[in-house]
């Protein structure tokens, strides 16, 4: 990529000049507000590495988002507990089949009594 | 007592060390950022439109200099201030773009992609013939007009290699690519700024010797 001419070569030179101008140009006010900046940035040079210190707020929020959760959304003990009983509820209520059970309930009851005691043959 | 003596001895003259180190590199980090500083501003000027946000942009390169890489050899700080600086300038034109849209959207975005004034921020002339002072200005705002509207990195390439006169490895790591792709975006914005300029008129594209 070494096509660059004679003309390209004088472009940037002119530009370069043109570009130095316009540095030499600028006011006070704008060099005084380059000197403060840069006087800032040398008392930062001492200090310790501080690029952790970015991650603080987020692990901040991401802890308090954690606990939220945890007081929210009951213990999965209790869930693993409290799912089954439900469905076989529902399974209980919905099945025609469990019903007729139900409606037996007694008579099943008294036949198993029987059988323990040697009363059906 | 003696051995007390001896270790106080050699810790302090640890510490007046370290405490000379220190000096020395605050003075070097001094002195590289004052001469980078302002050419730094007008680059970040033209990339951004706008002398306060250079500024600002200018200020948390520095910073982020000194406070990540203020230890490293200061033959580094060159390509590596120019890499945060255009990190930041390429932020703040996506920030920018968010904006524009949030404000589109509120009904609110049109009108002021051209309140930049080049002529009304320009500093007063320092001694040198009117004419001439006229003269240099209105070419750099063509030449500022045509930088702006090359594609981001060829301008990034253009700005480092002919402003702040980085090499082309030095190039590379302020830009964060090959030093091929450097070479490239550099050659084309060369060969798109004599298009445009010879377009807006012969005073740039002339050498003046």
């Amino acid at each position: 990529m070494n096509d660059m001419t004679d003309n390209d070569e004088k472009l940037g030179k002119r530009a370069k000049a043109l570009f130095d101008t316009s540095v030499d140009e600028l006011d006070g006010a704008t060099l005084s507000r380059l000197n403060r900046s840069r006087r800032r940035a040398i008392a930062e040079l001492g200090r310790p590495g501080t690029a952790w210190m970015r991650w603080v707020p987020a692990a901040g929020m991401a802890t308090a988002m954690l606990v939220a959760v945890m007081m929210i959304v009951p213990d999965p003990g209790q869930q693993e507990q409290a799912v089954p009983t439900s469905v076989t509820d529902m399974e209980i209520l919905l099945g025609d089949e469990e019903f007729e059970m139900l409606e037996e309930l007694e008579f099943y009851s008294w036949m198993d009594l029987a059988e323990d005691n040697g009363d059906v043959t | 007592m003696r051995v007390e003596s001896t270790v106080f001895t050699i810790s302090w003259a640890g510490d007046q060390a370290r405490g000379t180190r220190a000096l020395q590199q605050e003075r070097e980090l001094n002195r590289f950022l004052a001469d980078v500083e302002r050419r730094a501003l007008r680059i970040a000027e033209i990339a951004v439109r706008d002398r306060d946000e250079a500024l600002d942009l200018v200020q948390d390169a520095m910073i982020r200099l000194a406070r990540n890489y203020g230890r490293r050899n200061s033959d580094e700080w060159a390509p590596l201030f120019y890499r945060i600086l255009q990190n930041g300038i390429r932020d703040w034109h996506r920030r920018q773009a968010v904006r524009r849209r949030v404000l589109v959207w509120f009904g609110r975005g049109q009108g002021n992609e051209d309140d930049f004034d080049a002529v009304a921020a320009a500093p007063d002339p320092n001694g040198r013939a009117p004419d001439e002072v006229l003269e240099n200005r209105e070419a750099m705002r063509d030449l500022e007009a045509a930088l702006r509207v090359l594609p981001a990195r060829q301008r990034e390439a253009f700005m480092l290699r002919t402003f702040e006169c980085l090499d082309v490895a030095g190039t590379a790591i302020a830009m964060g690519c090959s030093e091929g792709s450097v070479k490239t975006h550099y050659s084309r914005a060369v060969h798109a700024l004599r298009g445009q300029l010879e377009a807006h008129g012969p005073d740039l594209v002339r050498p003046t010797e």
